[in-house]
């Protein structure tokens, strides 16, 4: 039998040799002639059709290399002397992955494995293909069919991760790991285990159970030393005691892990725990989110007695004070922020002394103030403090800083740390008045300027020391902007960032602040072009993408959203492709927890919220390409399935648990989430610090955008249809036809109407009473679009609906036609008068403007074209009748009517634009510096930072600052910061333009066609 | 502060702190994966108070024979928690499970000629310049092969440096 696997289809090795060599340098129509060759010789063997197959498929002939492959397959069936060997399966088994038919494959490796049972070669491959179809029960057999057949420890863990797998990710019942643990025991009984992750994998599988003591007890036995790494090993007994409510052992462990590692933080957090017996910080880990850990320790006031309590205390301050004495590196922190979390404890459990958690947190200061870390490092204390005490502490913390002699960046890291302490102490920045903060912006941007030659022998591709300090600065000008409505202070917070990214250009932290900030003033191809800078690729644009993402999606910049899309879903595309063999190398490695994980990892990302907003995201943006063109915009629905994918997604998206894995820890304070900006609504005096944000409560809301935004494009697909109809005799041409698609439409309509909160009768009640010119309360900024396309998608279904030809006698779906075209004009007349050509206008009006031009307008445009194309129809001459709309001509008035309408709406907003256009770059860049300096010097309002950085630019030597910083101050200038702003915004508006442009041709060229009618 | 675990893939969705750092690597997926589905003991990450990410070390052991060795993939630590000896610590780390795990017998890392910082700080933990690799970084820049012998190199035989650099095509591992 072996000899039989040897050679590949029992064809030498030499002869397909520069086959694979070709297709290893891509070189496919070499390696074509080769197989060609090849196959004259071998026309039956199912080897040489496979790679043909391959060779094909990367030359991009996907039909083809598919009924190649088939047809390796049967002969594979057929013949049943047929060699049959892992080269030939694997082979094929590429091609049809490749294809998206890992089901073949793996029927392949069924066929194979029921001729050849005992090959544990081709099982092994079989087991490959289940791990790609993530089919955990039938791993599990064929990994219990090796073992039984070899008897090896790996294949039995294969067996029980599979067993674990079905519990964790395929709904599969707990008891199931009764049995996993049964194969374990027995294996253990005869052969103990030899790998250190066949331990761990065996210790969770009691531990899911709660079988706590029996974890321990084979923790504790030889297996145990199998763990080399001692931590680690601790860590585990640890969990495991105290899991098991053994809190006097558990603590004990952690005390040996705080001997070991006396700076584990977390170490000291669970010996804390265990000693004062509060499980609360194993249960949440089970329950949170581990892409989003609390930042404050899960804890709950002790159920222990008084004197119980205080005697644990006394242990865990013991431990600490024995941890102090032998810190000989100064970098420890932990056991000095030890002490203030015990006091904590005690201040939790009504043993409240503030003099020591302020003491502490005093104490520390002066040890650790210096370190970027001290804010994240206290913060959570600062939180029992009340409002008196925390100035107290401020004082207090004041009076040690004014004490301290430090080394001048030692120094600059205490006066950073104390800047940063006072803004979470006083929390609430509307108790200072704006010109304490204005003082307070200046004072921090003058102390960056001043300690800025501390760091003019680093290397440029360092930070400079103190560089917070201006993220810092901008950000109270921000506060100052929300507070005021100065818009001069957002220039001024643009200047300091941009100033330090003169200096230093690769700060991520000002390019994320100077993102936002320039997405917010409209400058949104700048705000890219810094997004871009921050070289976000891989896995983090899952975490990063939000920065950028929600802006572009309401901005005429198409084609560098398409690429934002596109990456993205590539990325988490081909992830999902090649997951499987990565869990396979895990399984092949005996790294089996890593292929729990993987399998995890792979689940948690395809219930990515952001990944299913963008696949939605990227073809709506195909369909707005398209829109001008309705043969193109055809073309796109069809290979969206007629917007089929997309509905069915609609359907399914509310029973999906999705995930949010976007890190908003790094976006500025204003903007906690991208549904949130505090800039646009009225000061709130909130606090500086974002509060944690509940990334469920999000959940709710983002199902319901992804499923009604997931209906556009089949609504798209049915109203084209459904006015292409409006002039064709339905009933003559497809009897069944009609009726299916009005009656979709209908369905798809009460749908979206429920997004509106309304039954389909009252939305349409709504937009009959616009025809009085009447405003309805229930029409919003929010939901305007809503409206509009759900007005649109109405009007289109009119035209094909027996049910709208005379509900009020008169018949109304002219009526729906021209209410809504002049829904379409009102609002946009409505947007742009209320946005006035000036640089600091708004945004959010734009979006709206943009949105109304790419999204209803266009989907009108595609309804009037279908009408239009059902006109001339190829061919005859069409015969009109007044079934549906009562004469030809009646709808011909519509579409004229609708196309002049659209064209004044464009050329209105084409004017807009211009408007902003043609104002002198001086001008507009004056009114920038008027705006810095509107007062002279004895001004309120901003430019108080912004003078200091002009006078700190003019002052520059180079003998202080260095080759490195120097060039760049001087060569720096505000007056380019603010022409690139400028042009940002002028650039996005172009785009926008552009778009206005293509559509009023595209209108022209419709006013034509009906000319002709 | 620091609590050192090993990494595992929900990190990759916790790290952006990191690796918004233009000299961090951000690597393709499978790339991680493999260093976890292949050497996850090489692999660990740094966390502080409040679940942060202060950093990480990724790395391998591979070699035959007297070439057994560690080697460091990429080490980082986030703005906020340099200059506390982060990276050391997770260096050592490494060091330690090749010496005592997997008894290598040298741990190496490869670094950018011209990134000095870094070169100071490996040369502080004790890492020698082995050999010069010629345009290793995408055929422009040259790169350093530092090393560091372990205790079972016992005459530091692995660490005497080559006189002559090398290029990329020569070098035994990728």
């Amino acid at each position: 039998m072996a000899s039989k696997f040897s050679i590949a289809g029992g064809i030498p090795e030499r002869k397909v040799r520069p086959i694979w060599d070709a297709i290893d340098s891509r070189q496919f129509k070499n390696a074509l002639k080769h197989v060609t060759a090849l196959l004259a010789k071998y026309p039956n063997s199912p080897y040489t059709l496979s790679l043909k197959a391959l060779v094909v498929e990367r030359m991009g002939k996907l039909d083809e290399a598919f009924s190649v492959a088939v047809n390796a397959k049967e002969l594979l069936y057929a013949n049943d002397s047929m060699l049959m060997d892992d080269l030939t399966l694997s082979t094929l088994q590429i091609v049809f992955q490749r294809l998206d038919h890992l089901d073949l494959a793996t029927e392949c490796y069924e066929h194979a494995c029921s001729k050849f049972p005992g090959n544990l070669e081709l099982m092994m491959g079989l087991f490959n293909c289940y791990v790609r179809e993530y089919s955990f029960v039938k791993q599990q057999q064929t990994a219990i069919k090796m073992y039984k057949l070899v008897g090896e420890e790996r294949f039995l863990l294969w067996a029980v991760c599979s067993i674990q797998l079905q519990v964790l990710c395929g709904g599969g019942e707990n008891k199931l790991l009764f049995l996993a643990e049964g194969l374990l025991k027995k294996h253990v009984a005869s052969h103990s285990l030899h790998d250190p992750e066949a331990l761990m994998i065996y210790i969770s599988i009691l531990e899911r159970q709660g079988k706590f003591g029996d974890a321990m007890e084979i923790l504790s036995g030889n297996l145990g030393s199998l763990l080399m790494i001692e931590v680690d090993k601790l860590r585990m007994q640890g969990r495991l005691l105290a899991q098991g409510c053994d809190y006097t052992a558990a603590a004990d462990i952690f005390h040996k892990i705080l001997e070991l590692c006396p700076d584990d933080w977390e170490g000291f957090l669970h010996f804390l725990g265990c000693l004062l017996e509060d499980d609360s910080i194993w249960c949440d880990e089970a329950f949170d989110d581990p892409v989003h850990p609390p930042k404050f320790v899960n804890c709950e006031v002790s159920h222990l007695t008084e004197e119980e309590f205080d005697s644990q205390i006394s242990i865990a301050s013991a431990c600490v004070q024995k941890l102090l004495a032998d810190t000989v590196n100064n970098l420890i922190r932990c056991p000095y922020l030890a002490t203030i979390e015990i006091e904590r404890r005690k201040h939790m459990r009504g043993r409240r002394n503030d003099e020591n958690v302020m003491d502490g947190i005093v104490q520390y200061f002066c040890r650790f103030g210096h370190l970027g870390c001290f804010i994240s490092d206290v913060e959570m204390f600062v939180e029992v403090l009340t409002a008196d005490l925390r100035t107290e502490l401020l004082e207090k913390l004041m009076k040690a800083r004014d004490t301290l002699s430090a080394p001048p960046i030692k120094a600059l890291g205490l006066s950073i740390s104390f800047f940063k302490v006072k803004q979470l102490l006083l929390g609430n920045m509307s108790t200072s008045c704006a010109k304490d903060l204005e003082a307070s912006c200046v004072q921090m941007f003058e102390m960056y300027c001043t300690n800025l030659p501390l760091s003019k022998d680093l290397d440029p591709q360092e930070g400079t020391h103190g560089e917070e300090l201006l993220s810092m600065t901008s950000s109270i000008l921000v506060q100052l902007f929300w507070r005021t409505k100065n818009v001069g202070y957002l220039f001024e917070a643009v200047m300091v960032l941009e100033f330090g990214l003169a200096i230093r250009r690769y700060v991520s932290q000002y390019k994320i602040l100077l993102l936002h900030l320039y997405s917010h003033c409209g400058a949104l191809s700048v705000a890219h072009e810094w997004y871009k800078s921050l070289d976000v690729k891989n896995i983090l644009m899952e975490s990063i993408l939000h920065h950028m993402l929600p802006q572009m999606l309401v901005s005429p910049l198409w084609t560098e959203l398409s690429y934002l899309l596109k990456d993205y879903l590539k990325f988490m595309d081909d992830h999902f492709r090649e997951s499987a063999d990565l869990t396979f190398l895990a399984y092949r490695h005996r790294n089996y927890s890593k292929v729990i994980e993987f399998v995890q990892f792979k689940d948690r990302l395809q219930r990515s919220s952001q990944y299913l907003v963008a696949r939605v995201e990227a073809s709506i943006l195909q369909l707005k390409q398209s829109a001008n063109n309705i043969e193109e915009e055809e073309a796109v629905l069809q290979d969206l399935g007629c917007g089929i994918y997309f509905l069915e997604l609609s359907e399914e998206v509310g029973s999906k648990s999705l995930t949010f894995n976007e890190d908003l820890q790094s976006r500025p304070w204003w903007t906690p989430t991208s549904e949130k900006n505090y800039l646009l609504g009225p000061f709130e005096g909130i606090s500086y610090y974002p509060k944690e944000i509940l990334l469920k409560d999000k959940e709710a809301s983002l199902k319901r955008v992804i499923e009604k935004k997931s209906l556009l494009p089949r609504m798209i697909y049915l109203s084209i249809q459904s006015a292409s109809v409006a002039i064709k005799e339905h009933a003559e041409i497809n009897g069944s036809f009609t009726p299916d698609i009005t009656t979709e439409l209908k369905l798809l309509l009460e749908r979206y109407a429920q997004f509106l909160n309304l039954s389909l009768s009252e939305a349409i009640q709504v937009v009959m009473g616009f025809a009085n010119e009447e405003r309805s309360p229930v029409v919003s900024d929010s939901n305007l679009i809503d409206w509009l396309n759900f007005t649109v998608f109405l009007n289109a279904w009119s035209l094909s609906s027996d049910e709208f030809v005379n509900p009020d006698g008169n018949g109304c779906r002219p009526r729906i036609w021209n209410i809504l075209d002049s829904l379409l004009e009102k609002y946009t007349l409505e947007k742009i008068r209320s946005i006035g050509p000036q640089l600091c206008s708004p945004w959010s009006g734009i979006e709206l403007l943009i949105q109304l031009v790419t999204e209803p307008l266009a989907w009108h445009g595609l309804v009037i074209q279908s009408c239009l194309r059902s006109c001339f129809p190829s061919g005859k001459k069409k015969k009109k009748s007044g079934s549906v709309y009562q004469s030809g001509s009646n709808l011909v008035h519509a579409i004229t009517d609708s196309v002049v309408h659209l064209s004044h709406v464009l050329e209105d907003v084409m004017k807009w634009i211009c408007e902003w256009m043609t104002k002198p770059e001086d001008e507009n860049l004056e009114n920038i510096f008027h705006l810095l300096n509107k007062d002279g010097l004895n001004n309120d309002g901003p430019g108080k930072v912004f003078r200091t950085l002009e006078t700190f630019i003019s002052s520059v030597n180079d003998a202080e600052f260095g080759d490195h910083i120097s060039p760049p101050l001087k060569s720096w200038s505000p007056a380019d910061v603010a022409r690139k702003m400028m042009s940002g915004k002028l650039n996005t508006l172009m785009e926008f333009s552009a778009i206005c442009d293509s559509k009023m041709k595209f209108l022209q060229s419709m006013k034509q066609q009906i000319a002709q009618l | 502060m620091t609590t050192i675990r090993r990494f595992c893939c929900n990190d990759l969705l916790r790290f952006s702190s990191v690796n918004l750092d233009h000299l961090t690597e951000t690597f393709n997926m499978s790339f991680y994966m493999t260093y976890l589905a292949r050497w996850p003991d090489y692999f660990h990450v740094a966390e502080g108070p409040g679940n942060k990410i202060m950093g990480y070390i990724m790395g391998k052991v591979e070699g035959q024979g007297e070439s057994w060795h560690g080697h460091v993939t990429a080490v980082t630590v986030a703005p906020e928690y340099r200059r506390q000896q982060l990276a050391k610590k997770l260096m050592n780390l490494l060091e330690e499970i090749s010496d005592n795990v997997d008894k290598a017998f040298f741990v190496d890392l490869f670094v950018r000629a011209s990134n000095a910082p870094a070169i100071k700080m490996y040369d502080k933990l004790g890492y020698v310049v082995y050999r010069r690799v010629l345009r290793y970084y995408s055929g422009e820049e040259d790169g350093l092969d530092m090393r560091k012998a372990l205790s079972r190199d016992v005459e530091k035989k692995s660490i005497i440096p080559l006189k002559r650099p090398v290029t990329p095509d020569e070098l035994e591992y990728d």
